[in-house]
């Protein structure tokens, strides 16, 4: 569904997306995962066209950006800002969104929109009354309104509470039922976990592990040994198995806990760095 | 949707939020603070040892802040909105991702910029009514008016993408919009000021729409400076639009 093959792009002296060469298969969750400055949202920028590569090329659904109509008819995207009008009622926001797309019968696309976000009550509030979690859900509704191929989500449940959080993932798995590609980035590791099927970790610009939530966990150590030293820090050992989880554990005196490994292990291990 | 009509919900936007604001005193107030507080401090107050060649001052100044208030109306409100949009409340990369033309953007903007520009002139016109006797709106007046307002929306345009920040849309418009407002002969017949500075002078596109808006025909003078404006106002429009097919966050 999406093919990415070298792209590049650099601010500055600094390389936000380092040579990135990526396939999303079409109908997949597929998971950006990495720290604040590791290039999730200039690639999400990048597919949707809101930001030129300065090199490589990507295509969707056998599309190319020089063909813009045609793509940015298959693609929704949520921002990781908000760009909800704030002065116009949630259904002016989507009225304005909906004829931007050419969308037909939309009074019953926005209708149903509001509905599925749990807003359609609030249909001719103010978008600045909203609560943080409302205007998520707005703009989740909004990128879904269009029925697009491909979906972009950019940090969804950020500052959510856990409940909305759980909402919006239902929401983030009937795209999925109804067939959408859903391309997710996010910080929180669980979120990756229960939905996506693929992830690929970015450090610094570059893609430096792909694979299933699972893969990555037996590719790096599905069990974790820990313990807190001398001086107070904690220190973590990745192992294959149980057993050398168990054998790892025997060599250290006290206070040792064994446990499965989770994303965030993978990442640490992977980038020396820890995702907040 | 057909290309022509691409433009519609970005004029729609605006209209939606510019309707809100009409009905608070406040956007009426600052609407029309300026060329009001102009006119009674140049045409009742000071104005009226000028001489202007025909008729009062009054009738002199009147088409002059018509002019202004539509430049200054067409041209801030589109340059700080669509700055703010871009880079704050990022509403303009709404558009950009949207299946539409960047020149479908330029033309909802301009159109919208022009629609607030005409309400703030119109306000003025009936001012102008109130006060004058003498003032009368021909067609050229009207052709002029919305070429003024049209141009100035294409510069508010320009601004707007082109400015860093809102702080620079301030600059721009101190540095451009307000001596325009004063050198441009809308207080002031600009024929007997020194070579030197007419040539700036006639640089200044609100000088040829207060000559055009002047005029009670099409003469030579008139149609020189309708040319001037409608090369101003074409490339001010390929300008606005090439930043808007340009955009790259």
């Amino acid at each position: 569904m999406i093919e990415i093959r070298g792209l590049d792009k650099t601010y500055g002296s600094v390389r936000a997306v380092n040579d990135l060469t990526l396939t999303i298969d079409k109908g997949e969750v597929f998971g950006l995962l990495g720290p604040n400055g590791a290039g999730k949202t200039t690639l999400i920028k990048m597919l949707t066209l809101l930001s030129r590569p300065d090199s490589g090329f990507f295509t969707l659904a056998g599309l190319d950006p020089r063909s813009p109509h045609a793509m940015k008819r298959l693609i929704g995207v949520m921002p990781q800002e908000n760009n909800l009008d704030r002065e116009m009622t949630a259904w002016e926001n989507l009225l304005i969104y909906g004829m931007l797309h050419g969308l037909d019968d939309l009074r019953r696309r926005i209708e149903r929109t509001l509905d599925s976000v749990g807003l359609l009550d609030r249909r001719d509030s103010v978008v600045a009354h909203f609560s943080g979690g409302m205007q998520r859900r707005l703009l989740l509704g909004r990128a879904l309104m269009t029925e697009p191929a491909v979906v972009f989500l950019d940090e969804p449940s950020i500052g959510l509470d856990p409940q909305i959080r759980r909402q919006m993932w239902d929401l983030i798995r009937k795209a999925r039922i109804d067939g959408r590609t859903v391309v997710i980035t996010t910080h929180y590791i669980e979120e990756a976990e229960i939905l996506c099927d693929r992830v690929g970790v970015l450090s610094k610009g570059s893609l430096i592990a792909l694979d299933s939530p699972a893969g990555l966990k037996t590719r790096v150590g599905e069990y974790v040994v820990e313990f807190v030293n001398e001086e107070g820090r904690l220190i973590q050992h990745m192992c294959k198995s149980r057993a050398e989880a168990q054998d790892t554990a025997g060599r250290i005196e006290s206070g040792v806990t064994i446990r499965r490994s989770n994303l965030e292990d993978v990442f640490i291990k992977l980038t020396g760095e820890r995702l907040e | 949707m057909t290309k022509l009509a691409e433009w519609y919900p970005i004029y729609l936007k605006e209209m939606l939020l510019f309707k809100r604001k009409l009905f608070k005193l406040g956007y009426l107030f600052s609407a029309m603070v300026v060329p009001v507080v102009y006119l009674v401090a140049f045409g009742l107050g000071l104005g009226r040892s000028v001489q202007t060649g025909r008729g009062t001052y009054l009738d002199f100044l009147i088409p002059g802040l018509v002019a202004m208030s539509s430049m200054n109306n067409s041209y801030s409100w589109v340059a700080s909105s669509l700055n703010l949009n871009r880079l704050y409340f990022k509403t303009f990369q709404v558009f950009v991702q949207a299946p539409i033309s960047p020149f479908s953007i330029m033309v909802g903007e301009v159109l919208a910029a022009m629609t607030k520009g005409l309400f703030a002139s119109v306000l003025i016109m009936l001012v102008g009514f109130a006060v004058s006797a003498h003032f009368r709106v021909s067609s050229l007046f009207i052709m002029t008016l919305l070429l003024n307002c049209f141009l100035f929306a294409c510069l508010g345009i320009v601004t707007g993408m082109v400015a860093k920040s809102h702080e620079d849309t301030s600059a721009y418009s101190n540095f451009f919009i307000l001596p325009m407002a004063f050198f441009s002969g809308t207080f002031f017949p600009v024929d007997r000021a020194p070579m030197v500075v007419k040539w700036i002078i006639y640089i200044m596109p609100l000088t040829h729409t207060n000559i055009l808006i002047r005029s009670a025909r099409l003469d030579g003078r008139a149609a020189t400076s309708l040319a001037v404006l409608l090369v101003y106002t074409a490339a001010f429009f390929v300008c606005g639009s090439h930043l808007i097919r340009r955009y790259s966050e």
